[in-house]
């Protein structure tokens, strides 16, 4: 009984009213829209790669969504990249968010479920293509590039509980983020295969969890923000067989990503910018792969339709690739520096309120540094190209 | 006599120009049931920004637009600070990060003011001339500036 009155107090506490707990299993109206980008991208040629000319269908989000009563809603996003084929092995296919949001108030809003965790300015919304001028993003936010650079070593790509709102004071608002997730050791159909195990995919391994949030402050057309969240990884076991200690030296990782934000409108002109740090168990000075990201883009609201900027952002990865067919067995054997530098400009017109045409162009810097570990001996390679690309952001 | 029709012109164009000024509000107008009369610049802005979404316990705050660009809309975002575009852009984030809607938008002030008057929790924006009787309440006055 005393339980019974325990619980129902804590119903009352979360504001479930009697009349929302009542079952009702009747259809709900369901909101479904989405939004495709579509792009003719053309990136000159460097040593060893001839130039390049592609069509693509970037990116195509179809979302669904339903209002359980006023407080509750239902949330599905589901995204094609790259030309996505299953029968031709083309792009990829997510499910990137299935939340339920339960908002209280502006100061406290809570959302169970897959879903993008705030971060800096631009992770929840970074494939929002309407959303942005860019045809290639600053390239960790890049989903279409997820396939040959490791954006979500980055910034975190999935959380599944977060907390978020915002509190007045004065003529400023502090808003705030605090969210959950999985750690980076989930088990992928590619690792059961390798150890031969049937195991549940998709899953964390471990006991350890993603844990982060962001603490910004909103004043008129400025908005600031400190990012941040911790985590630990397995990814780098077996380092040992180079790097000496024990095996289990190598194992847990701890991993903290660091940002900052900023984002101003004066009258027509505008600025955003972020930075990025990741950093991997400061103690472990032989295993170097932190890595850093900056960009800025200084923008013009030509007409009410059309928006003209100007963009930089610059990326610096410290991998380790590791050989398992080397004589030791799995030993890291080539530490590597790869630093990718755009400069670019671009524009975006809206001919409706539906319909994004976008143009963008710049040279491209990249640089790798390479150690072959045995020997001791690095090298240096550097590949420079120009990307131009036109693109339509198409919401329905 | 020149001067004395001077001094006649004079008063007849400053008359004109109050009456003008006096037709030309804007009227920040909303249901009947709103539990306020009055509304401050900020609040107004977090309305239609989506930052505030309840008028309190359990009334919904509905936020209705214009469609055309006329000078009462651009009256009204210019009150607020912001430019038709950047609007635009907050209501697609909101939107496309599931944390609301677009306000619903009319081509007619008539319809908007209809659809308030009909609407509880609703607020709306039309020209100050448009509203007769009292069928909403009015929070706001907005001057349009028509230099």
């Amino acid at each position: 009984m005393r339980r019974h009155r325990r619980l129902l107090l804590l119903c009352c506490l979360l504001g479930l009213g009697t009349t929302e707990a009542v079952a009702q299993f009747g259809e709900l109206p369901i909101t479904t829209f989405g939004y495709f980008q579509t792009s003719f991208q053309h990136r000159s040629s460097f040593p060893e790669e001839p130039a390049q000319n592609s069509f693509s269908l970037q990116q195509l989000n179809l979302f669904f969504q339903t209002d359980i009563s006023r407080r509750w809603r239902a949330f599905v996003n589901f995204e094609t990249l790259n030309n996505f084929s299953s029968s031709r092995l083309w792009g990829g296919f997510n499910v990137e968010e299935a939340w339920l949001r339960y908002r209280v108030n502006p100061a406290f809003t809570l959302k169970a479920g897959l879903q993008i965790p705030i971060f800096n300015n631009l992770n929840e919304v970074k494939n929002r293509t309407p959303l942005l001028p860019y045809i290639i993003r600053p390239i960790v936010y890049e989903t279409s590039f997820s396939e040959f650079i490791a954006i979500e070593d980055f910034v975190p790509a999935r959380a599944f509980v977060q907390a978020y709102g915002y509190v007045p004071a004065g003529k400023a608002k502090i808003d705030y983020a605090a969210y959950l997730g999985n750690s980076p050791n989930i088990r992928s159909q590619f690792d059961a295969r390798i150890n031969n195990t049937d195991s549940q995919t998709g899953i964390d391994t471990t006991i350890t969890l993603l844990a982060g949030g962001r603490l910004g402050l909103r004043l008129g057309e400025l908005k600031a923000g400190v990012s941040a969240t911790h985590d630990v990884t397995n990814e780098f076991q077996g380092a040992e067989a180079l790097f000496g200690g024990p095996a289990s030296r190598f194992e847990g990782l701890a991993r903290v990503r660091l940002g900052a934000d900023l984002s101003y409108h004066l009258g027509l002109l505008s600025f955003e910018g972020e930075f990025i740090q990741v950093t991997y168990d400061e103690d472990e000075a032989d295993l170097n792969v932190d890595k850093e990201f900056f960009y800025g883009t200084l923008g013009y609201q030509l007409t009410e339709r059309v928006f003209i900027y100007a963009t930089y952002w610059d990326t610096l990865q410290r991998l380790v690739v590791f050989n398992v067919d080397g004589p030791q067995g799995l030993i890291p054997v080539l530490p590597l520096e790869i630093s990718i530098e755009f400069i670019g400009a671009g524009v975006a017109f809206n001919p409706t309120d539906r319909i994004t045409l976008k143009a963008q162009a710049g040279p491209t810097d990249v640089v790798r540094s390479t150690t072959i570990v045995p020997f001791g001996e690095t090298t240096r390679d550097r590949w420079e190209f120009t990307i131009y690309g036109i693109a339509a952001s198409v919401l329905f | 006599m020149r001067i004395g029709n001077l001094i006649t012109l004079l008063a007849t164009l400053a008359l004109a120009a109050g009456a003008s000024t006096a037709s030309a509000q804007v009227a920040v107008i909303a249901h009947k049931d709103v539990p306020v009369d009055s509304i401050s610049k900020g609040d107004l802005l977090d309305y239609y920004t989506g930052d505030v979404q309840s008028w309190g316990d359990d009334l919904a705050i509905v936020v209705f637009d214009l469609k055309a660009r006329g000078p009462v809309r651009n009256a009204f975002y210019e009150y607020l600070g912001k430019t038709s575009s950047r609007m635009r852009s907050i209501w697609l984030k909101r939107k496309l990060s599931g944390e609301g809607n677009p306000p619903e938008s009319f081509e007619t002030e008539a319809a908007l003011l209809e659809r308030v008057a009909s609407t509880p929790g609703a607020i709306g924006f039309v020209q100050k001339s448009n509203v007769s009787g009292n069928v909403v309440k009015i929070l706001v006055e907005i001057e349009i500036d028509e230099g």
